[in-house]
């Protein structure tokens, strides 16, 4: 399953309704504070997201009551660590429809899931001659781990393309595929420009010519139901900060048996089966990839953000969201000089944009004295600038707890910018 | 060193006279405003004047007449260009051994509250090029980062 659910643009009612936002609102502390004396209106959760109560206190209470190292210790405090650090692996599991828990591996952050599979699968099985393929709007995070590689091993880059509106060409990224392809490394959605990628359909593609498809879903996890066996990938990759959970945590999924064929990772404790002088074994996934001891307080801190985010449903999530957008769309698109850069159909809650006449970094700089929050650059995205031609996009990205008066105060703020700067 | 130079110290009393963030925030947008396009010409916007490092781009040159630098810059941000505007504007007239005297007090002087780190870091950096300029007795930006200045 790999969809968001559509809203009626000009209503934005219904499923609006039935998500009580106000609610929602309540669990998240930080959006009472205020910003230069105004209210905060956070519009930059696709950089990070914000923390509900549930995880602050799960992080918290991990700490103060049963914190230990988890795995080995003999002692009912790393007991209890370990079993509730476990749960969460099979909780994740449950929440990306993997075969199993052991197909879950916990990392610091997708950028290490990205390079944890260059420097295994990649390493191991990529050769001078071999052809991987990544997209126009990739991060910098699924660029240059392949790039690094690359410049020891020799294999070509090929780049799939994306049109002015920023939607995905399906066909071009067909005739990019042959024997040679051997990876598509690619996300399930733009972080700048908020394009849904058809990632099923990529993957099956990819999959007839023999090529292994590892979909950075950074981005996408938040927006976007996601079942990776339905989407059949080999590879999916998210952090937990975008996920409403703590920063240094990150999650590789991984089919059992392409794991299997990888060599382990990093060298540490944990991940090894027996170590001697004369020749050291190791343990099996997940833990052959877990090398040394691993972000237990963020582990279950995610987990907690991982049930808040299922117990809110995604579909009803997604609905809110894509109400939000509807509407912030709608009311951009009014602004005269306001461009708004990516114009897929299938977008997530990410609206980037420019004021003809402007400069971005001013743009953003004013939002931010109205106590509006947004990114300003290039998002980690500088291949993507280029073929836009542009230097950079203010970001509006919006989170769970977004609402329509967030929404009316970021065009408040334009407006503002428009009278400072013009 | 006391007293930097007059137009260091006008816009020291004027941002110490504004007592609202908004306010200083809008000053130096329109102190960016008010730098025109002849004030620094396409011609002397070219790499060789390019800081590195900027999240907009920041073009800065040193004249040097008499043992004293004068310094110019522009920028395609307004926020930014008003912020080198001021920079250039107060320290220019400095010998080198004056520039040397320059501290992070002194920008800090400004009363820049309104920015955000970002910038302020910016500033920082713009302050150390300057003492840079001094030291190499003038020259390019790429001059300095090579070293050959």
């Amino acid at each position: 399953m790999n969809k968001i659910v559509p809203i009626d643009a000009q209503s934005g009612s219904n499923s609006m309704d039935a998500y009580d936002i106000e609610r929602v609102r309540e669990d998240f502390p930080i959006l009472k504070q205020h910003i230069y004396g105004k209210s905060l209106v956070f519009l930059d959760s696709g950089a990070s997201a914000q923390k509900p109560q549930v995880v602050i206190d799960a992080v918290h209470e991990c700490y103060e009551t049963y914190y230990s190292n988890v795995h080995r210790g003999a002692h009912f405090l790393s007991q209890k660590c370990t079993d509730v650090y476990e749960q969460v692996r099979g909780q994740i599991a449950t929440f990306i429809n993997a075969q199993s828990e052991n197909n879950v591996i916990f990392t610091s952050s997708v950028t290490e899931s990205i390079n944890l599979v260059a420097q295994t699968w990649g390493r191991k099985f990529l050769k001078k001659g071999d052809e991987i393929i990544v997209s126009e709007v990739e991060h910098h995070a699924n660029i240059v781990p392949w790039q690094l590689l690359q410049d020891e091993i020799g294999f070509d880059i090929k780049v799939a393309k994306i049109d002015d509106q920023g939607e995905f060409l399906l066909d071009t990224f067909k005739a990019l595929l042959s024997p040679k392809t051997k990876l598509v490394a690619i996300t399930d959605c733009s972080n700048v420009l908020g394009t849904i990628l058809p990632v099923k359909e990529i993957t099956r593609l990819a999959h007839e010519v023999g090529a292994k498809v590892l979909v950075d879903g950074t981005q996408g996890i938040v927006h976007i139901w996601v079942d990776v066996q339905d989407l059949d990938c080999d590879f999916y990759g998210f952090t937990g900060h975008k996920i409403y959970g703590p920063t240094g945590v990150g999650i590789l999924y991984g089919k059992m048996d392409v794991l299997k064929s990888m060599p382990p990772y990093q060298g540490g404790g944990d991940m090894i089966d027996k170590v001697s002088f004369s020749g050291t074994t190791f343990q099996e996934p997940p833990y052959r990839f877990e090398a040394g001891t691993p972000p237990i307080a963020q582990v279950i801190g995610l987990g907690a953000a991982i049930k808040y985010v299922s117990d809110l449903g995604m579909e009803n999530i997604s609905a809110h969201e894509q109400g939000l957008l509807a509407y912030a769309n709608e009311l951009l698109s009014a602004i005269e000089g306001v461009q708004i850069i990516g114009q897929a159909k299938d977008k997530a809650a990410i609206i980037s944009f420019l004021i003809e006449g402007t400069h971005p970094f001013d743009v953003a700089a004013v939002l931010d004295r109205q106590g509006v929050a947004t990114r300003v650059g290039h998002h980690c995205a500088e291949p993507l600038m280029d073929r836009l031609g542009i230097v950079g996009t203010v970001r509006a990205s919006f989170g769970l707890y977004n609402n329509k008066d967030d929404v009316d105060r970021l065009v408040a703020a334009i407006g503002r910018a428009k009278e400072l700067l013009l | 060193m006391n007293s930097i130079t007059p137009q260091y110290e006008d816009y020291a009393d004027a941002l110490e006279m504004i007592d609202d963030e908004d306010m200083r925030f809008e000053y130096i947008i329109d102190m960016g405003k008010k730098v025109k396009d002849e004030d620094f010409p396409e011609a002397l916007r070219i790499d060789p004047n390019l800081m590195h490092g900027c999240m907009s781009r920041v073009w800065l040159c040193d004249e040097v007449r008499d043992g004293k630098h004068y310094f110019s810059g522009f920028s395609d941000a307004i926020i930014v260009k008003g912020l080198v505007a001021m920079m250039a504007g107060s320290f220019s007239g400095l010998t080198t051994d004056e520039l040397q005297e320059l501290t992070t007090g002194h920008v800090r002087r400004l009363n820049l509250g309104a920015l955000t780190t970002q910038r302020q870091v910016g500033m920082m950096a713009m302050l150390e090029t300057f003492k840079k300029f001094g030291l190499a007795g003038g020259g390019t930006i790429a001059q300095l980062r090579s070293g050959s200045a």
